[in-house]
């Protein structure tokens, strides 16, 4: 009786003794797996058009931890947001920069765990392309006709609605995926009859034209997404601070005027847009806050919100996904803190109205 | 039931070493006609190019060392594929062939999968193993068991009971009987499979070259580059340089199967 | 004591009475044969489907313990779930349809020129001294190299697929073709000659018969590099078809329908084959009846 509970003494005290053990430093990772949904022409690993993309360009998370020893390595996918949610499956991605919704969402449907730690652009013009011998002047001329798009990319999505705001639905016209140096390619030999994509460098070679343009309409565009990987986030909660934290700052950076033309002609040496695209797309852009704003606000959430309604809509899901436990904000939050950047970026509310304007910026020199 | 496809002699039956000079007539005819239509302007020069700018860029090409790396990545890459396609299809194809238990069990099997057309397999491959390396060399070998296995299991199947006797007689072991008996016997079929999986092989290096691009090195690539910069005359290069490989690689293999079976004596 | 053969006692009269125990003996005998017979056929491809089901069970238990993720393997359930749901709401048929009568356009295109081609490279000297060697030449260019170079001239749409499925099944046809003519045994041109049969009558009554295993084995060979091709160009750029499936269903991350595609694919690979060698063991067995 009396060895018996002895036993049972030290078996709790030993139990106690392993539970106990003081949390040690929380061990680095040797190398941390960035990934981009897409890539440069010709697969090319670089990318452009975001602030997470500068993060890569200018080497910011190469810089935040090259005194930990911790190696970055950096993915790019010509398969876009569906090869990046193949390649997390495959345990192969730690985080993601910039995902779009249909993937994300299409991701979450099929069971991968990840929780979304910032947005990475919003808003943004849409423009409706056809080749330049085409004579169509509205997407009604384009019935029955040949439509690209990348499928299970956002732009698919981002089809969808350009169709539905027109009243019309994606069985009453052919549509092709191809990636975007095909679409290209089948705009200048007149394979496709429609798509959208920046039209100005192609309209400057005389292989395209666009006929429609839709700026900066909370409705037809949404937010991209930085996400990190779940067990990634429990294992190093505090590396995944420091990259929420240095995006923050990169973000910041992003929104000077200063830097604009940096950051331009950055984004153009990936090649899947021309610098001119890049340039005259964002000339209506007076405050670039507008478009590089990585706050998780109300206009954030209820576009995810809508995305998946769409994606149940459009049949391209087949499992429901709930948001619960997916938005994590704690990171933003603790990074603009941090930074004093709290009432620096404008917020949104769910349609897509200002709801907070940004903090008053100096006077542009 | 040969299932062996053929596939194209490399010369004329009549060994006449002098060359027709009518061979000639056709391309010609169509290379003048091709220059005709460019110089002229009746076509569009942005698609079909004239001969003379795919000439500048074949020789530009020729020596830009990036091609003859592309060049270098393909073919290793085929090799690689196909020494392990070749063989696992040698083992299948002598295991099929040797054993009725063996293909009781995993003829059918065989027989059907090998109706799935490969590359169909490619997305499930790739979605497994990636858009790099190992699913190309995976997807290659795959496209070579098929020819390779087939024709070993002909071969084998071909060997006669005679042949099994004499080896009784001089007492052979088990791999003995199998690698001085059996494959020798069996050689010329297999030499077909071989040759025929070799061609096989070449094919499902361009084609996951172009499926699976991605930003690595090979022929594929560089056309895909070609097709993504408008440069048409860089994508024609590369179809001449796909086929005039292609070509290589099947001389060198009727070469080396001719030399091989030369030891096996006409048929009397 | 020797028993002489019309002892009735050792060699019972081939009579009524002996008849009902030599019939039920042979019968047995007869019924045991048959039942072997059956039993061996049933258990020959009982034993085909040996590793099928071992692979099948492998299969089953990968998905269900999650060995491989599931976004990237799915469940045989639910690959079966999805031919049935693609073939209730008629999406299979239809994207079937669009693959068939590409490989069928193909064949006519291709298989025509083929055997044009090969039958007057075979039958006359000339031709064959002008065509054969630049068809050397370009018979030995895998086919998916000419892809690239169609896309510029024909586009993505069907004009893409079908000339590059012809192209396909050209050479096989060709080939086969002129092997055909090159093995009928010269004795029946001459037996032609003697006959002074038309070109058209020779051409039926004599090579179209002896060459005819060779163009069957040509079609065979055709048909299965149509099919190669189709996924092919499918898988490159397509807006319906069973490859288009197969793309659909790795963009969306469902892996059940790709494989669904990859099913389909191989039963109707299997179908044609089968087809194929009916088509030709009639036509064999009219041919030796006709001779």
């Amino acid at each position: 009786m009396q060895r018996r509970t002895l036993a049972m003494a030290f078996s709790a005290l030993a139990l106690l003794g392993l539970t106990s053990v003081p949390a040690s430093a929380e061990d680095k990772p040797t190398v941390i797996r960035i990934s981009f949904p897409g890539a440069g022409t010709g697969g090319r690993p670089l990318s452009g058009g975001s602030f997470p993309s500068n993060a890569h360009l200018f080497k910011e998370i190469d810089d935040e931890f090259k005194a930990d020893g911790i190696r970055i390595e950096w993915k790019f996918f010509p398969g876009a947001g569906p090869a990046l949610n193949e390649s997390y499956a495959n345990g192969l991605t730690d985080v993601a920069f910039g995902h779009g919704d249909l993937p994300l969402i299409v991701g979450r449907a099929t069971g991968l765990k990840h929780r979304i730690v910032l947005s990475s652009s919003r808003f943004g013009s849409s423009y409706f392309v056809v080749p330049a011998g085409s004579t169509a002047k509205s997407i009604a001329d384009l019935k029955g006709k040949r439509l690209a798009t990348f499928k299970g990319t956002a732009g698919q999505l981002t089809l969808y609605r350009w169709l539905d705001k027109y009243g019309f639905s994606d069985k009453d016209f052919r549509v092709i995926s191809l990636d975007n140096d095909s679409t290209k390619a089948a705009l200048a030999t007149n394979d496709i009859d429609g798509t959208n994509i920046t039209p100005f460098d192609l309209q400057a070679r005389g292989i395209a034209r666009s006929i429609l343009e839709i700026r900066d309409d909370p409705k037809i565009t949404r937010p991209g997404t930085v996400w990190v990987g779940e067990e990634f986030e429990a294992k190093y909660p505090q590396i995944v601070q420091r990259i929420v934290t240095r995006l923050v700052k990169v973000a910041y950076w992003s929104t000077q005027e200063a830097n604009r033309e940096k950051e331009l002609q950055a984004w153009a040496t990936s090649g899947s847009q021309a610098y001119i695209d890049y340039k005259k797309d964002w000339e209506s852009v007076s405050d670039l806050r507008t478009r590089i704003n990585p706050l998780l606000d109300d206009y954030y959430v209820a576009s995810l919100k809508n995305s998946i309604e769409e994606t149940k809509k459009y049949k391209l899901i087949r499992k429901d996904v709930s948001i619960d436990g997916w938005i994590e904000p704690k990171y933003l939050n603790q990074a603009l803190k941090e930074l004093k950047l709290e009432d620096y970026w404008p917020q949104y509310d769910a349609e897509g109205k200002l709801k907070v304007d940004g903090r008053k910026l100096a006077a542009r020199n | 039931m040969n299932e062996t496809p053929t596939r194209a002699p490399l010369r004329p039956a009549a060994a006449t070493r002098r060359i027709d000079p009518r061979a000639f007539a056709l391309p010609l005819a169509l290379l003048a006609l091709w220059w005709l239509l460019t110089a002229g302007g009746w076509v569009d020069t942005r698609l079909i190019v004239p001969p003379g700018n795919v000439l500048r860029v074949a020789a530009r090409t020729l020596g830009d060392p990036v091609f003859w790396q592309g060049v270098l990545f393909s073919v290793a890459r085929d090799a690689g594929g196909f020494a392990a396609g070749a063989l696992g299809g040698v083992a299948l194809g002598s295991a099929l062939g040797a054993s009725r238990l063996a293909e009781r069990l995993i003829g059918p099997s065989f027989h059907t999968l090998r109706q799935i057309s490969l590359f169909a397999w490619l997305p499930l491959l790739s979605s497994w193993l990636g858009y790099g390396e190992l699913s190309k060399l995976v997807f290659i070998a795959l496209s070579t068991l098929y020819p390779v296995a087939l024709g070993t299991f002909e071969g084998v199947r071909g060997v006669t009971l005679e042949h099994l006797d004499v080896a009784r007689v001089y007492r052979f072991s088990r791999s003995q009987l199998l690698f001085r008996l059996i494959l020798p016997a069996a050689a010329p079929q297999i030499a077909t499979g071989l040759t025929l999986g070799l061609v096989y092989a070449w094919v499902a290096t361009i084609g996951s070259e172009f499926l699976l691009a991605n930003w690595g090195n090979g022929l594929g690539n560089i056309i895909i580059k070609g097709r993504a910069a408008f440069n048409v005359e860089l994508i024609i290069v590369g179809m001449l340089a796909i086929g005039a490989i292609g070509t290589s690689l099947n001389r060198i293999a009727a070469r080396v199967e001719a030399r091989a079976l030369r030891w096996q004596r006409p048929p009397t | 004591m020797s028993a002489s053969t019309d002892d009735a006692s050792v060699f019972p009269p081939r009579g009524r009475g002996a008849l009902p125990q030599l019939q039920l003996g042979a019968l047995f005998d007869l019924a045991r044969a048959g039942i072997g017979a059956v039993a061996r056929r049933v258990g020959r491809a009982a034993c085909g489907l040996i590793l099928p089901a071992f692979v099948l069970a492998v299969w089953w238990s990968a998905a269900a313990r999650r060995w491989v993720p599931e976004q990237l393997l799915p469940a045989p359930a639910s690959v079966w779930q999805s031919l049935r749901e693609l073939w209730a709401a008629g999406d299979l048929q239809s994207h079937l349809g669009f693959s068939a009568s590409r490989v069928a356009w193909s064949l006519a295109i291709g298989g025509s020129v083929g055997l044009l081609l090969g039958f007057g490279m075979g039958l006359s000297r000339t031709l064959r001294a002008y065509l054969y060697p630049s068809f050397n030449v370009a018979a030995q260019f895998p086919v998916l190299g000419w892809v690239p170079l169609l896309i510029i001239f024909a586009g993505i749409d069907e004009g893409l697929k079908i000339s590059a499925i012809s192209i396909a099944v050209v050479v096989p046809v060709t080939i086969n073709t002129l092997k055909g003519i090159a093995n009928i045994p010269p004795h029946l041109l001459e037996v032609s000659r003697v006959y002074r049969f038309s070109l058209a009558q020779v051409l039926w009554r004599v090579v179209l018969p002896a060459a005819a295993p060779s163009l069957f084995t040509g079609l065979r060979q055709a048909v299965m590099q149509a099919w190669l091709a189709l996924v092919f160009v499918e898988l490159l750029a397509s807006s319906e078809g069973i490859g288009y499936l197969i793309v659909w269903g790795r963009q969306l991350s469902q892996p059940d329908l790709v494989v669904a595609g990859m099913v389909v694919i191989g039963a109707v690979g299997v179908l044609l084959d089968l087809a194929l060698r009916w088509l030709e063991s009639r036509v064999q067995r009219w041919r030796r009846a006709a001779f």
